[in-house]
C-alpha cells in the first residue's frame, strides 16, 4: 500500500495542492502573462522538441498525402488556366481607370505542429516565426479558406487564433455581396468540425441554403474574398430583427497540415482600392 | 553502480523514449485526434510507480508544456494533468493494477478523464463537447492504451512494474 509514512502523505498533498493552486493561477493570469510564459517556454526548454516535430513533419511523406497535394496542384493549375486573361483585363481596367499597379507582397508559408490536447484546433502551432516575417493580427489561410489569424509570434514558431476559438469573430459576406453579418464558432457541431454561425443578418434578408460566405474586408485583419463557408440554413431567429445562419466551414483546422500567412498590407483582387488613386 | 541506480536509469530512458516518439513519431501517425498521445502515457506509467505527490507534480509539468504549445486556454493542461498524475497514482493503490488489461483501461480513463478536465475548464459546451468527449477522446484513449500495453509488455524490467503472467 502506499503512505505508510504519514509525513510522505503530508509532503503528497502539500506538493499536490501547490500544483493545483499554480494552475489555477495560470488558468486566471493576465492574458499578457500567459503569452509571455508560453512563448518563453517554447523558445526554450520545448525548443528542441519543437524542432524535432517540424523534421518530423517536413519529412513526412505519406501516400495519401502526396495524392491530397496532388489533386491541389490539378485544381490550381487548372485555376491558373484563366489567369493570364483575368490578369490582362485587370491590366486594362486599371490603365482606362488610371489606378495605380497592385503592390505584390509575398506570402508566407509554414507547417501546422499539431498536438494531442482535444483544444488543438482552436489554436494552432506554426512551425514559422518572427524570422520569417510573422506578426500577430496577419490573415492565415488553408488551401481550402479561411483558418484565422496569428496570435502571438515567437522568434521561430507563432500560435494561430483560428476561427474555432470561441474568442474568433470576422466580418462576412454573401458572394454577391448583398448579404453581411458577422463570423463566429456555434456550440451546433457536426461530427467531423465544429460549425460556424453568421449573425447580424437583418431579418428582411433571406440567404438561402448552399450560399457562399467570404470575408468582407471590414476590420482590417481579413483582406476581402477569402472563403469560410457555406450557408447550411436558419439556426434561430429573432422576430423582426435578426437571423443567424449556421454556416458549414471551408478549412478544418483540426487537420490542415500546411498554411499560408497573409502579410499585413496584402492587395487583394477585390478590395477596394486606396482612395488617394481614385481620378 | 547500484540496482536502484540501473532501475532508475532504465525507466528515464523509456520516459525520454515516449518524449521522442510524441514529437517524432505521433506527426507521422495520421490523424492527430486519434494517434497516440504518448506524453500521457509517460504520465500513466510514472503515476503507476510513483508517490501522488510526484505524479501531480510531473502532470503539472506535462501539462505546462502541453499548455505552451497548445495555449487555446493556458493552464488548462496543466490542472487536468495535475489532477489525473495524483489521482492515477492513488487509484494505483486502490486497483492493485498488476494485470495488463486493467493497467490498459487505467491509461484510457486517463486520457479521458484529461479530455474532459481540458475542455470543461477551455469552455466547452454543447455538441462540440459531446462529440469530443463521445468520440475523439475514446479513440484517443484508446490508441494510448493499445500503445501502452505495448509499452508495459516490452518495457516490465524496465519499468520495474508487476504485472501478472
Amino acid at each position: 500500500m502506499l503512505a505508510p509514512d504519514r509525513t510522505f502523505a503530508r509532503r503528497d498533498t502539500a506538493l499536490f495542492i501547490l500544483c493545483v493552486a499554480l494552475s489555477v493561477g495560470a488558468l486566471f493570469a493576465p492574458e499578457t502573462w500567459q503569452f509571455a510564459m508560453a512563448s518563453s517556454a517554447r523558445s526554450t526548454a520545448l525548443a528542441p522538441l519543437i524542432a524535432l516535430q517540424r523534421r518530423a513533419e517536413s519529412s513526412r511523406t505519406s501516400r495519401a498525402r502526396f495524392d491530397v497535394l496532388t489533386a491541389q496542384r490539378d485544381s490550381a493549375s487548372v485555376a491558373a488556366q484563366s489567369l493570364p486573361v483575368l490578369l490582362d483585363e485587370n491590366h486594362q481596367l486599371r490603365a482606362l481607370l488610371g489606378l495605380a499597379e497592385r503592390l505584390p507582397r509575398p506570402l508566407m508559408s509554414a507547417e501546422v505542429l499539431h498536438q494531442a490536447l482535444p483544444t488543438d484546433g482552436r489554436t494552432l502551432l506554426l512551425s514559422a516565426g518572427r524570422q520569417s516575417g510573422i506578426v500577430p493580427f496577419q490573415a492565415v489561410v488553408a488551401p481550402e479558406g479561411l483558418l484565422g489569424f496569428v496570435l502571438t509570434a515567437g522568434s521561430t514558431t507563432s500560435v494561430v487564433l483560428t476561427w474555432a476559438h470561441p474568442d474568433f469573430r470576422a466580418s462576412a459576406v454573401t458572394l454577391d455581396g448583398s448579404v453581411t453579418g458577422i463570423i463566429s464558432v456555434t456550440a451546433d457541431a457536426s461530427i467531423r468540425e465544429p460549425m460556424l454561425e453568421l449573425r447580424g443578418v437583418p431579418y428582411r434578408d433571406s440567404v438561402p441554403a448552399g450560399t457562399a460566405v467570404i470575408t468582407s474586408g471590414l476590420g482590417g485583419v481579413y483582406p476581402r474574398g477569402l472563403p469560410i463557408g457555406t450557408v447550411v440554413g436558419v439556426v434561430r431567429q429573432s422576430e423582426g430583427w435578426e437571423r443567424v445562419y449556421l454556416v458549414r466551414p471551408a478549412a478544418a483546422p483540426a487537420r490542415v497540415s500546411h498554411v499560408l500567412i497573409i502579410s499585413a498590407g496584402t492587395v487583394w483582387p477585390g478590395q477596394a482600392p486606396p482612395e488617394d488613386s481614385l481620378p | 553502480m547500484s540496482a536502484a541506480q540501473t532501475r532508475r536509469i532504465r525507466f528515464s530512458l523509456v520516459m525520454l523514449l515516449l518524449v521522442g516518439l510524441q514529437f517524432y513519431v505521433r506527426p507521422r501517425l495520421g490523424n492527430p485526434r486519434v494517434a497516440p498521445d504518448f506524453l500521457m502515457l509517460g504520465l500513466m506509467i510514472f503515476a503507476i510507480r510513483s508517490r501522488p505527490g510526484a505524479a501531480a507534480f510531473a502532470g503539472f509539468l506535462i501539462g505546462f508544456a502541453s499548455d505552451a504549445l497548445t495555449p487555446a486556454r493556458f493552464g488548462a493542461a496543466m490542472l487536468a494533468n495535475t489532477l489525473v498524475g495524483y489521482a492515477a497514482a492513488w487509484g494505483r493503490a486502490v486497483f492493485f493494477a498488476d494485470n495488463l488489461l486493467v493497467n490498459a483501461g487505467f491509461i484510457a480513463a486517463g486520457v479521458w478523464l484529461r479530455d474532459l478536465l481540458v475542455l470543461v475548464a477551455s469552455g466547452a459546451s454543447g455538441k462540440e463537447l459531446l462529440i469530443q468527449l463521445g468520440v475523439w477522446s475514446p479513440l484517443l484513449a484508446l490508441t494510448t492504451a493499445v500503445t501502452g500495453v505495448l509499452v508495459l509488455a516490452i518495457f516490465r524490467d524496465w519499468l520495474d512494474i508487476r504485472l501478472e503472467e
